[in-house]
């Protein structure tokens, strides 16, 4: 007697697997790409930057005649670091606070969740936004003239939506029972808030000023017109225009003035960059 | 507005009558702090706005402004429409992201559903750390490998065109998408996956026909993310599109998106001018569909945590 067996699974259609294979191919593939991508783009950058990259291109200033076939990027690296400290200045204690605020306090009404999304709105607005506002509030209207504070400020309204996002969910994130347990001992808010809250939401707060910093620095469009210029004469000071990379870069390019420079330019703030990046990866981490 | 001012106040008023000073101290540093950021941020809006409202009076109006006109500001009468601006940046963020979108897909699925841990657990940050490089590092890039190439393959005169733009941008865009759309198929719950393998299929079919499909309203939000990338990106687009005002007719033409347009001609324009106020209003219209773009992606991520709740 001839016996019929019933699979208890049916068998798959002969192309299921093949399309498996295949896909599972294609998505290594990919995901090979994407690691080699921003590897490969900074090796490109090193190999043809080497030739310029010492010492005194990172100290010195720009030289040459056009400006900039020799020389270094010393005041450019200067005065991104001084536009982005102001910066810094101003959309801290904002964004902190504003993010405290909004975490602890506000109450659950319908403007509360309009202002958060008004912040959303405004942490996705283009950063030439930023820089078509500071040129037209602060060098025009305030008459700041082109110069660090101008462009600082600017950035400072870059970073703060940023900045008060990312504390706010920081917060929000610590556990509910951490500030119940220590509200039922009857320690005040406040103390609650500096105690216990900010110190374990701290990691990720850092993480984001770091973020916001490098977004801030690594963008030309917002300090263009509010802060940079070719060349600094004046070194830095408050009402004076002053040097960044990512304009120096687009200058270099944009003018065909060097190359190697650019090269250079552009792998000293890529490197900067992942540093930076990885800092804040790194904090996150331990968060 | 009784109840929500006191509902407001409450915390301060507790910590007055309970005499916690450093309480009220506190909550009245961060309520001005979020006061005077929202302040400052409302007040960007509507100062650029009013800066951008005269165009309205302009010759042809808005209609002119954003349909008719050329933009021409040395002719004789100076002519200021911003066709070929937002023509350009929808050419150039719609190829990008033609492109981008589904490499993303493709690394995002890779990421959460096919890598071994290891790769999983690098892969994450380096897209975080491709997402931080500067766009005028992109613009760079691309300034010295795709520009020459597209000059030398097509016989071009100058290789800057809306599709060497379009993709830069696409580099640039896809590790945003990838790695929001990673998070969202990390979010899919562990039992559906189980039960679907359950039944025998492949790996494929769990992630096409379950994942994916459960992930939809987050995929949906990876790719307006890149879109609102694409659509603000400043400096790559400025050097590789070719800022030229005529109105893109192919993909290997010139273009000038409106990121390009502000940066090129502010330094330019005198403050008060006619032009002065178009490119303003050109500002406008760029914020005008980022704030549409947002209102999509908090409408994608309510759904999101319905559908989760």
């Amino acid at each position: 007697m001839k016996r019929i067996f019933f699979p208890a699974v049916p068998t798959l259609p002969a192309t299921a697997n093949l399309m498996d294979d295949a896909v599972t191919l294609l998505a290594w593939l990919l995901g090979l790409l994407a690691l080699a991508l921003p590897l490969g783009i900074l090796a490109f950058l090193a190999w043809h930057g080497a030739a310029v990259l010492s010492w005194e291109f990172l100290s010195t200033g720009p030289a040459g005649l056009p400006l900039g076939t020799a020389g270094g990027i010393g005041p450019a690296i200067q005065g991104t670091l001084a536009l982005v400290g102001i910066g810094l200045l101003l959309a801290l204690p904002l964004g902190i606070g504003g993010g405290i605020y909004l975490s602890e306090y506000a109450p659950r009404a319908a403007w509360v969740s309009v202002l958060r999304f008004a912040v959303e709105c405004l942490a996705g607005i283009p950063a030439v936004i930023y820089g078509l506002f500071g040129y037209s509030l602060l060098v025009v209207f305030l008459a700041l003239k082109i110069s660090l504070l101008a462009g600082g400020a600017t950035l400072g309204f870059l970073m703060f939506p940023i900045i008060l996002i990312g504390t706010q969910e920081s917060l929000a994130a610590v556990e509910w029972h951490e500030r119940e347990a220590a509200l039922a001992l009857g320690v005040s808010r406040a103390r609650v808030i500096r105690r216990i809250l900010l110190p374990k939401a701290w990691p990720g707060i850092a993480a984001v000023i770091v973020l916001a910093a490098g977004h801030a620095a690594g963008s030309a469009a917002p300090v263009m017109y509010t802060a940079s210029t070719i060349f600094s004469a004046t070194g830095i000071t408050l009402a004076s225009p002053v040097m960044t990379m990512p304009t120096h870069l687009y200058h270099l390019v944009a003018e065909a003035v060097s190359f190697n420079h650019a090269y250079g330019t552009a792998f000293v703030l890529v490197a900067g960059m992942l540093l930076g990046n990885s800092l804040a990866l790194f904090l996150r981490r331990r968060n | 507005m009784t109840a929500a001012i006191s509902r407001t106040f409450s915390p301060l008023l507790l910590a007055v009558r309970q005499r916690h000073w450093g309480d009220a101290g506190m909550w009245t540093a961060s309520f001005a702090a979020a006061l005077l950021g929202a302040a400052t941020l409302l007040f960007i809006v509507l100062f650029v706005m009013a800066e951008a409202s005269p165009v309205l009076q302009h010759a042809g109006g808005l209609r002119g402004f954003l349909f008719g006109l050329p933009w021409e500001p040395f002719a004789d009468p100076p002519a200021y429409g911003i066709l070929h601006s937002w023509l350009s940046t929808l050419l150039v963020t719609g190829i990008a992201l033609a492109l981008a979108v589904p490499l993303a897909l493709g690394v995002a699925v890779f990421a959460a559903e096919i890598a071994p841990a290891l790769m999983r657990t690098v892969l994450q940050p380096f897209l975080e750390l491709l997402a931080g490089i500067p766009s005028v590092v992109y613009g760079f890039f691309g300034y010295v490998t795709l520009v020459p190439w597209f000059e030398k393959h097509f016989d071009m005169v100058t290789g800057e065109s809306v599709l060497v733009a379009a993709l830069t941008l696409a580099v640039m865009v896809l590790p945003y998408v990838a790695s929001t759309a990673a998070e969202a198929f990390r979010r899919v719950p562990g039992a559906l996956r189980d039960s679907a393998y359950a039944m025998g299929v492949t790996r494929w079919h769990v992630i096409s026909r379950v994942v994916m499909r459960h992930a939809l309203p987050g995929i949906f939000a990876a790719i307006v993310l890149g879109l609102a990338r694409a659509i603000g990106e400043a400096l790559a687009v400025l050097m590789l599109a070719g800022n030229s005002t005529a109105v893109p007719e192919s993909v290997l033409d010139r273009g000038q998106p409106i990121t390009a347009l502000l940066l090129t001609e502010l330094g330019e324009a005198g403050v008060d001018s006619e032009k002065y106020h178009a490119l303003f209003a050109a500002g406008v219209t760029l914020i005008l569909i980022t704030v549409l773009i947002n209102l999509m992606v908090w409408w994608l991520k309510r759904g999101m945590l319905l559908r989760h709740a």
